[in-house]
């Protein structure tokens, strides 16, 4: 049994709900506990280092203070919550007068920096482990033909060692074949999918997040797979933006996990791009299944 | 010719050694929106070098730039260009060009859910962007859809500490850094 702390973030409070939801389900089947960070606030994602980079660092001490108090490991699914938090993190533990301002800014909190983030293919991967996941498998996946798609932030935080290689990394990769998937090969893991300029210019990420899909079509995939509610959600609305492309249906990590250990994924509903041809793809493994 | 003065301000607020450059141009040529620049990457790290401070901070490329970091990546001479972008950002909105810029507009929109939430109200957040611009039925049929599948969060929560995290956004983002 192992507990971790645990960041959401503001997306799988609202938009990515059932992101929330499955990861929790997933985790708590392999006995990974959760525990909310209390009253954690934003991470300021692109928005506040564009004010300040002071303010940045104050926004994600003030959840480094929280975390180090329970002395756990942080979880944190969302990839600006990821980058922004571990990036401030070690600015603090490593920077005197930044330690020094957020502390003043934020007292009688205080942060030390010395919290260990996690993305969640660096959970499953640590605390799980892939013997584990692979004996796990209930349910037949290889119809689903998946694209691993990690986008910007989980490996690209500068000054910051990577867990995984920076432009061809493969954790997600790992999961997914432990898990049964078929990993399509494909040069877009770590394009951009747009961010946040779907609300200020909508043509910018129709023209990103279209470009990702007709590169998973023109792979031969049939799913793709994320870690970061941005990117699904946005490769998601290509179904509004770019409907000159059939769209392949786009799906959380954990969603994967589902299939593979439930038979079917929960959020399914929660999908602009209906998942439930990939769904009534799986099979019952003989002797294994429910 | 002397060092300028440009190139000393973005080198001390970025805290990114920008005189190694050498307009190898990889930043430019990973890029993802570079073809929407009126300056591209490249040119502008060119342009701080030669200290065209004017040219920079007119520029509308740091608010185009999606903040992906695939320039600072590949960079073979460590420049974080994403990060001196990030401090053009700051530049250009302290000089009051950024005013009428959308991506700064939705950003201050973000800051402000979260001075006084804790958190972002994505629905507030976007329907106060949205009024703002009077594009009151943009992505209508997109929305909708999003209603119906649960994609749009309805309620807002806020934290027990929002009155002092509020009072510290407040002091703290119109100053910059330190």
């Amino acid at each position: 049994m192992i507990t971790l702390s645990y960041f959401p973030g503001c997306s799988l409070t609202s938009s990515s709900s059932f992101y929330d939801r499955s990861l929790r389900r997933v985790l708590s089947f392999y006995g990974v506990e959760l525990r909310e960070l209390e009253d954690w606030s934003c991470c300021g994602a692109a928005a506040a280092p564009a004010m300040g980079h002071d303010l940045a660092d104050v926004l994600n001490a003030r959840n480094i203070a929280i975390a180090e108090r329970s002395g756990l490991h942080l979880l944190a699914p969302c990839s600006a919550c990821y980058a922004r938090t571990r990036a401030s993190a070690v600015k603090i533990a490593g920077d005197r007068s930044t330690r020094k301002m957020v502390n003043e800014a934020l007292a009688p909190m205080s942060a030390k920096g010395s919290v260990e983030v996690r993305n969640v293919i660096e959970a499953f991967l640590q605390y799980v482990g892939v013997e584990r996941i692979a004996a796990s498998v209930a349910y037949g996946i290889n119809s689903i033909r998946a694209v691993p798609y990690y986008g910007c932030l989980l490996t690209r935080i500068m000054d910051v060692p990577s867990s995984d290689d920076v432009e061809d990394p493969s954790g997600m990769d790992v999961l997914l074949d432990a898990l049964g998937a078929s990993v399509v090969p494909w040069q877009f893991k770590t394009e951009c999918c747009g961010a946040g300029s779907t609300v200020t210019d909508s043509d910018r990420t129709a023209h990103l997040s279209g470009r990702i899909m007709a590169m998973a079509l023109k792979a031969g995939a049939n799913a793709v797979v994320t870690t970061c509610p941005l990117c699904q959600l946005n490769l998601d609305l290509t179904a509004h933006l770019r409907t000159d492309l059939p769209g392949v249906p786009v799906l959380f990590l954990t969603e994967i996990f589902e299939l593979a250990l439930f038979g079917r994924a929960e959020g399914s509903r929660n999908h602009l791009i209906s998942m439930a041809g990939i769904e009534g793809s799986v099979e019952v493994l003989g002797g294994m299944g429910a | 010719m002397p060092r300028p003065s440009f190139l000393d301000e973005i080198e001390t607020r970025s805290g990114v050694t920008v005189s190694v450059c050498y307009q190898c141009c990889r930043c430019t040529n990973g890029c993802p929106v570079a073809e929407h620049m009126d300056i591209v990457p490249h040119r502008v790290i060119g342009y701080i070098l030669s200290g065209e401070r004017e040219k920079v901070v007119a520029s509308a490329s740091p608010w185009t730039c999606l903040q992906c970091a695939t320039c600072s990546l590949r960079c073979p001479n460590g420049i974080d260009v994403a990060r001196v972008f990030e401090t053009l950002r700051q530049i250009s909105a302290a000089s009051g060009l950024a005013a009428k810029n959308d991506v700064r507009h939705f950003d201050d929109l973000i800051i402000d859910s979260v001075e006084r939430h804790g958190r972002l109200a994505e629905m507030e957040t976007i329907m106060r962007y949205r009024l703002s611009k009077r594009q009151f039925l943009k992505d209508a049929a997109m929305g909708l859809d999003m209603l119906k599948k649960g994609r749009i969060g309805l309620s807002s929560h806020d934290i027990r500490g929002r009155k002092q995290l509020g009072t510290i956004i407040r002091r703290m983002r119109g100053h910059g850094d330190r």
